[in-house]
């Protein structure tokens, strides 16, 4: 059976996930501005030859959790090292998608460390983050873009690791979406999963099925 | 996977257009497709697509282990703008390899939606566990969906010189284009 989440104060989640030699292994989602002094990041995160985090430096968590609706998730050993993360934040103003203002969330980053992988890290993380009713109101997406697929480290191919993208999200009311979008449509393998809010009206909608194809009205 | 398969798109005038898995419902729409196909074109075609009973076949005998039918209709409507098959082979041997049979209805060519299907094919093709996908084309005629296929990185593997006859008994080459679903990086 799957451990609960428990609330702590501030919205704070955190889930107990395994015991593990080097420590308990922990989720944390909801992680607030300041939760991130004195922690590091583990050696599976970082910068390999074919391969770089999208995230290397803790501050980047820091200035996530401290804008509007920024969302942090960490998977933490002993509480001080980072094993994986997941964020989410509004798209950038210079991104296609902010033209639908606050309709529009991204799911950011997803990364477990390779030295914690095949223990659905990941999985929990994404529950654990969109286990918000503030989604109902959302778009969420995802974009997957192959350049930042740790391939040597997974051992996967380009296609099952599209796969295993799309399986970890499915779960929770992704599906793939066509789109123009340059960056999307410059390679096949490329993914934008997008999730549709229960209380997303008919018109907004329609406004996001014309600005995936750079239509904006 | 397959169920519930839907994809929405936007062809050039902005026409909203859905892919869908072809139903049994669809039949007359068929019909009516491949009527509004030229005839030059049909010849070509490896199937007496005019032939109600093959398209009955087709309907009716759906089996997606070995071919995936993708057909793109209008939205709001049932009117069927597109269609693409993805043969996939029996043999383990050739279970990597599909082929691709594409046909768009002229009125709605030269609006990118070709290449919806295209991509929508090749997309599938990387959810099935497809490595590489084969396409044929004949000369002097198929430019148009040459190029499209070049543009998404369909190399010419093969020309088979006067392979094919046309109507009037004129040989024309049959191309053979192959695209590489890569496995990482270095592939490119």
């Amino acid at each position: 059976m799957s451990p609960e989440p428990r609330t702590k104060s501030a919205g704070v989640k955190e889930m107990v996930i395994d015991e593990t030699p080097d420590g308990e292994l922990v989720v944390h989602a909801n992680c607030p501005p300041g939760f991130f002094s004195g922690l590091r990041l583990e050696g599976g995160i970082g910068h390999f030859s074919h391969y770089s985090s999208i995230i290397q430096k803790l501050e980047v968590f820091d200035r996530v959790a401290s804008s509007q609706d920024g969302r942090v998730c960490l998977a933490l050993i002993d509480r001080k090292v980072v094993v994986g993360y997941v964020t989410g934040s509004y798209p950038d103003p210079t991104e296609r998608w902010s033209k639908l203002g606050p309709l529009m969330y991204e799911l950011a980053t997803i990364e477990v460390s390779r030295n914690y992988r095949s223990k659905r890290l990941a999985r929990t993380m994404v529950g654990l983050t969109l286990d918000d009713d503030f989604f109902e109101d959302k778009i969420s997406y995802m974009n997957g873009f192959s350049w930042h697929w740790d391939l040597d480290g997974s051992g996967l191919t380009m296609s099952q690791y599209r796969r295993m993208m799309m399986r970890l999200l499915a779960p929770f009311g992704f599906t793939e979406c066509y789109t123009n979008e340059p960056n999307i449509a410059l390679r096949e393998e490329n993914l934008f999963m997008v999730r549709i809010g229960s209380r997303v009206s008919p018109e907004d909608l329609q406004k996001f099925r014309n600005l995936r194809f750079g239509i904006v009205r | 996977m397959l169920k519930d398969y839907r994809k929405e798109i936007m062809i050039k005038d902005g026409t909203p257009v859905v892919i869908r898995l072809l139903a049994r419902e669809d039949e007359q729409h068929m019909i009516e497709f491949f009527s509004r196909i030229p005839e030059d074109e049909r010849w070509f075609l490896r199937d007496d697509v005019c032939d109600p009973e093959v398209l009955r076949e087709w309907i009716n005998n759906l089996d997606y282990q070995r071919v995936i039918p993708l057909v793109a209709v209008i939205e709001g409507e049932n009117r069927i703008i597109a269609n693409v098959r993805i043969h996939r082979r029996p043999a383990i041997c050739l279970s990597h390899i599909a082929h691709l049979r594409i046909s768009v209805d002229p009125e709605y060519r030269n609006q990118r939606l070709g290449t919806w299907m295209l991509l929508d094919a090749i997309k599938m093709a990387m959810n099935i566990g497809i490595e590489k996908l084969v396409a044929e084309f004949v000369s002097e005629g198929e430019e148009a969906a040459v190029h499209a296929a070049q543009k998404l990185d369909f190399f010419e593997q093969a020309v088979l010189k006067d392979y094919v006859k046309d109507k009037t008994g004129r040989y024309r080459n049959l191309i053979i284009m192959v695209k590489t679903l890569h496995r990482d990086w270095s592939d490119f």
